[in-house]
């Protein structure tokens, strides 16, 4: 069993009942053999020896080379380094947006293509790419209704993903009319609705401003520790990645390769006043000093 | 919204603000009919080549029954071959989306089927089907699916790679990302087509009637002017001027109505 100590530890107190992961885990596999390798692989996100080579007629570039990492179920984790480490695109693999060109992919034991297909994954893009002819619930509901889910319970559960994220309020309004610290918390709720076992987030508050960015902050980890999904999360910010991290990964570019893993301890329960901690401040140096190690 | 602001600034919002934004072409119009009526009063404009104002608006209550056969003919033909014309774009537009193998094949033929000037083979469409609604419904519908069958083409396939992300990342069918992102986002050009393609289809109806029909306004004008009807001739003239203004309105109110799909197209 590769399922690391992490995972068990958080097995105790998931309270997947309220967004209804138990449900969603039994039927995001329909068939039998599926089923069966998912529960012997890593429950969590899996890379071993990922390379993505992107071609463009006789011109090639290695965008990543032999990345592996191991994320336990329930953990958090940050891809952060320079633009043009391959971050992004590695988070995108796993989203099934790019197809590895070498290596293995897993998402609880099964291939990108197939977590999207059952919709264990949710995305969150760096704008907040709402719809802007949509209203917000209609934007939040977005995802389920692309799974044919009938209009009330989509509603529901829309609802409920807006009151969580703050936005209560504002279903009928129109993206236009609302900030971008509020459009990116309906892309969040847009992701919640799903009850994704998986959140992949890519520079989800790049476009924000401190204050918003600081709250919003909390407010992610509080849902991640109800709902107990994974999370992967691309940045640039040094203090984000401490914050919301079990494992920071860092990143060098030219090609894109992991170039250290650097765990974070500060377990669950985390409030600002982390900023204060000694620790914080520790990690952060840690961290600056792996960003500009020459590669 | 500050009334100082909307004051200086050209405002499309609500009415009493939009009143600002009328008055000036109303003030020009009504300036431009008194023009006409003092030079037709005083001789400085001939009758034989425009008639008073008095005299052409005569003519709309005098002979309204004869107006209103001929401008029923002309409507019937441009809106029916707008509508087919617009139904047969939209639907080519969809297909040739939906079918990269028909794209392929059928994109050139559409492109050089602009280039006939269908107009001329009136004749030749008369004689074959005979003279009357149908064939004049045709040729109207040929000479304006285009402008909407290409905005809608070009709108259907201008993809914002961030909504088509996202919509892969949801799983979402072909059909869906065809009605959920890729019309919608579409509907301001698909709009700005029909504008086009509603003037064209009142042109290309009256032109048409010239050569394949003895009923309509495009008839009318032809035989007032020879007969030297002039008066006729103009009141025939504003009817189609009105109608295709009517068709332009009508077309701009759905725009607005619809305005969440037709002016919030900016990215968010």
């Amino acid at each position: 069993m590769r399922g690391p100590a992490l995972s068990l530890a958080f097995e105790g107190r998931r309270p997947w009942h309220w967004m209804g992961l138990d449900i969603v885990m039994l039927n995001a596999f329909p068939d039998e053999a599926t089923r069966v390798r998912a529960a012997t692989l890593p429950a969590g996100l899996y890379a071993d020896g990922i390379d993505v080579v992107f071609r463009r007629g006789s011109h090639s570039v290695q965008a990543l080379k032999d990345c592996s990492l191991d994320i336990p179920r329930g953990s958090w984790a940050t891809l952060i380094g320079a633009s043009g480490c391959g971050k992004s695109t590695l988070l995108r693999v796993f989203a099934d947006i790019v197809k590895p060109t070498a290596g293995t992919a897993l998402l609880h034991g099964v291939s990108p293509a197939e977590a999207r297909a059952n919709r264990i994954y949710a995305l969150v893009q760096q704008g907040s790419t709402m719809l802007p002819w949509r209203s917000i619930i209609d934007n939040v509901a977005l995802g389920l209704e692309i799974s044919g889910l009938p209009k009330s319970t989509r509603y529901a559960r829309a609802e409920e993903a807006l009151a969580l994220v703050g936005l209560k309020g504002f279903e009928k309004s129109l993206p236009s009319e609302l900030s971008g610290g509020m459009r990116q918390r309906a892309a969040i709720a847009r992701a919640l609705t799903l009850r994704p076992r998986f959140l992949l987030m890519d520079e989800p508050f790049g476009a924000l401003d401190e204050i918003t960015r600081d709250r919003l902050h909390f407010e992610l980890l509080r849902i991640l520790e109800e709902t107990g999904a994974t999370l992967l999360l691309v940045t640039h910010s040094i203090s984000e990645a401490v914050i919301l991290s079990d494992k920071v990964i860092v990143m060098t570019p030219r090609p894109g390769r992991i170039s250290e893993i650097i765990e974070v301890d500060f377990g669950r329960g985390r409030t600002p006043d982390l900023r204060g901690d000694p620790r914080f401040v520790q990690y952060e140096a840690q961290l600056r000093r792996a960003l500009h190690q020459p590669a | 919204m500050s009334s100082s602001l909307s004051g200086k600034l050209p405002e499309f919002g609500r009415f009493p603000e939009r009143i600002g934004a009328i008055l000036p072409p109303v003030v020009l119009i009504v300036a431009l009919i008194l023009l006409w009526s003092w030079s037709a009063g005083t001789g400085l404009l001939p009758k034989w080549l425009l008639p008073s104002p008095q005299a052409v608006l005569g003519e709309f209550s005098h002979h309204s029954a004869t107006l209103l056969k001929h401008a029923r003919m002309t409507a019937f033909e441009a809106l029916g071959g707008f509508a087919l014309g617009a139904l047969a774009g939209a639907g080519g537009a969809f297909l040739l989306t939906l079918v990269p193998f028909l794209r392929d094949m059928l994109y050139p033929y559409a492109l050089a089927s602009r280039a006939i000037p269908i107009i001329v083979f009136t004749p030749l469409i008369v004689v074959m089907l005979g003279r009357g609604l149908v064939p004049i419904i045709l040729i109207v519908a040929f000479a304006t699916y285009f402008p909407v069958f290409l905005a809608l083409l070009r709108g259907l396939n201008t993809l914002n790679a961030d909504r088509m992300e996202l919509l892969h990342s949801l799983s979402a069918t072909p059909l869906q990302i065809l009605w959920k992102i890729r019309l919608p986002s579409s509907l301001p050009m698909l709009f700005a087509a029909l504008k086009v393609s509603a003037s064209g289809a009142f042109i290309t109806a009256l032109v048409t009637e010239w050569i394949g029909s003895n009923v309509g306004l495009g008839y009318l004008v032809m035989v007032s002017g020879q007969y030297f009807k002039l008066a006729t001739m103009w009141a025939a003239i504003f009817s189609a001027s009105l109608m295709t203004l009517a068709l332009l309105g009508l077309i701009v109110l759905i725009e607005r109505l619809m305005g969440r799909y037709t002016s919030l197209a900016t990215e968010v």
